[in-house]
């Protein structure tokens, strides 16, 4: 039966037919179709969604989309990554005449990434540790912890909560005030920067609290520099910074919704 | 510091389906013609964030499931007794606080009559045949009829307001069980013409209809 729809995982800077062998979804043999000096990679397949209510199945399918845009990359340098499941109905020459339609705006974003990656940043901090710190800092926090000390059990109740509460505002505008000086220090040595809305926390951070998460278009020779400056933030008492990458421009495709 | 490349399943789970290119929904219908999203995919990896959660649920999910089974089976039939009638229905509660229509399923039996609930699995009304007058009352609306039961046995008595979606099956049921509905059959009133109480039980009723459903 003929595939006449074509799966596309992204859009690559080559200009010539190349098969990346069976890497695909459903083990599906990956291929480009080259128009001009740029290529869509491609598997062929029928015209309908990948779709599954079955959790592992659709692990996997995503998996393997991921696995093909790192090979993509490996292969051809920066790409534009596709979203899961973007299927254009037609055989070749539909990919190639939807390719000449949206040629320009397609090369501009190729152009946009190229020699760069996303990479992503992730700023955390201890609250415990930030507020005992400012703590020790506030002459006028230390009198009110003594005073608490000293008092009856109620009124020490009450004291401790207005304490908790000061500990807290002066917590939260430090750092705002880290926040507010790490983003100037990154956004100085990225192309672009992008606060990611993603608010989950890995294992091994569990426990802090999330101050900043950034998605960066980062020129290869800059990755270096901006570890550094990162470098600098994770040895801040109390701070820990997760640095992630290199990864497909994913947050940086302009042609999000291409035509 | 170095960038890490590891990159755990969630994230991975956000770029692809969150992010990247996609095409717009004219070209999906114009040239591509055909659905470019797993909605079903999407659903069974809505609960990637909250696994953790989501293994609480399928417990959860589990154990009702089993408590639900448990209850099916419990409802006994006494010895000889026959079911007549199952059908969906509802029984007028105003004891207490709240008054409402309550759902449930109404069985008609060779000796009995009862309400029961499948959740939490029992009977909430039971009358027997024995001794029972069956009264017509108005209608509640176009769709809903209205018995009255009345009912006594040894030196207790009651009366109970129970509503049927289908009156006829009902009191040819009731027939067969040797019951003769009492009263005129008279015509369903318009809904605007309802008192402003019942029709706030009314529209409560069927709140519960489509939970039980």
């Amino acid at each position: 039966m003929a595939q006449e729809a074509r799966y596309i995982y992204s859009i690559a800077k080559i200009g010539t037919r190349v098969s990346l062998g069976e890497i695909g979804i459903e083990k599906t043999e990956v291929f480009t179709i080259p128009y001009k000096d740029i290529a869509a990679v491609v598997h062929s397949c029928q015209p309908q969604a990948y779709d599954t209510l079955d959790k592992a199945q659709a692990e996997e399918w995503v998996l393997a989309h991921s696995y093909v845009i790192d090979q993509a990359m490996k292969k051809f340098g920066s790409v534009l990554p596709f979203s899961f499941d973007v299927i254009l109905k037609g055989e070749d020459s539909a990919i190639l005449e939807w390719l000449g339609k949206n040629y320009s705006l397609l090369l501009q974003d190729l152009e946009k990434v190229k020699g760069k990656a996303e990479y992503t940043i992730q700023i955390y901090y201890d609250y415990d540790d930030l507020a005992s710190r400012v703590l020790l800092r506030d002459a006028k926090l230390m009198d009110l912890k003594g005073q608490i000390e000293r008092e009856s059990r109620g009124k020490a109740y009450l004291l401790g909560k207005k304490l908790d509460q000061m500990v807290k505002a002066l917590v939260s505008i430090e750092a705002g005030r880290l926040a507010a000086k790490s983003l100037t220090d990154i956004k100085s040595q990225v192309d672009e920067l992008k606060i990611d809305g993603n608010r989950w926390t890995p294992d091994n951070y569990k426990g802090l609290s999330l101050l900043a998460s950034y998605s960066c278009l980062v020129r290869d020779d800059m990755a270096a520099r901006l570890g550094e400056t990162l470098d600098e933030i994770n040895c801040m008492e109390g701070f820990r910074v997760r640095f992630t990458g290199p990864w497909p421009a994913f947050s940086f495709v302009n042609c999000r919704e291409l035509s | 510091m170095e960038p890490e490349r590891d990159s755990s399943l969630v994230e991975i789970l956000d770029r692809l389906l969150n992010k990247g290119a996609v095409l717009n929904a004219d070209l999906i219908i114009t040239v591509a013609g055909i659905p470019l999203i797993g909605l079903n995919l999407r659903a069974a990896l809505a609960s990637m964030e909250t696994m953790l959660e989501y293994g609480v649920m399928e417990d959860w999910d589990r154990n009702s499931r089993e408590q639900y089974a448990r209850q099916e089976i419990k409802l006994k039939l006494l010895p000889g007794e026959e079911i007549l009638l199952k059908t969906f229905g509802y029984l007028w509660q105003d004891e207490g606080v709240i008054s409402n229509w309550v759902p449930g399923i109404w069985n008609i039996t060779s000796q009995r009559i009862f309400l029961w609930l499948r959740s939490p699995g029992k009977i909430l009304f039971e009358a027997s045949l024995e001794n029972l007058q069956v009264i017509r009352l108005q209608a509640l609306t176009v769709e809903k009829w209205a018995l009255e039961l009345n009912f006594f046995e040894g030196s207790a008595q009651g009366s109970a307001r129970i509503s049927l979606s289908d009156m006829g099956e009902f009191e040819e049921a009731l027939l067969r069980a040797g019951i003769v509905v009492a009263g005129a059959r008279i015509d369903p009133i318009k809904p605007n013409q309802m008192a402003t109480r019942a029709r706030g039980s009314i529209r409560d009723s069927f709140a519960l209809d489509r939970s039980i459903h």
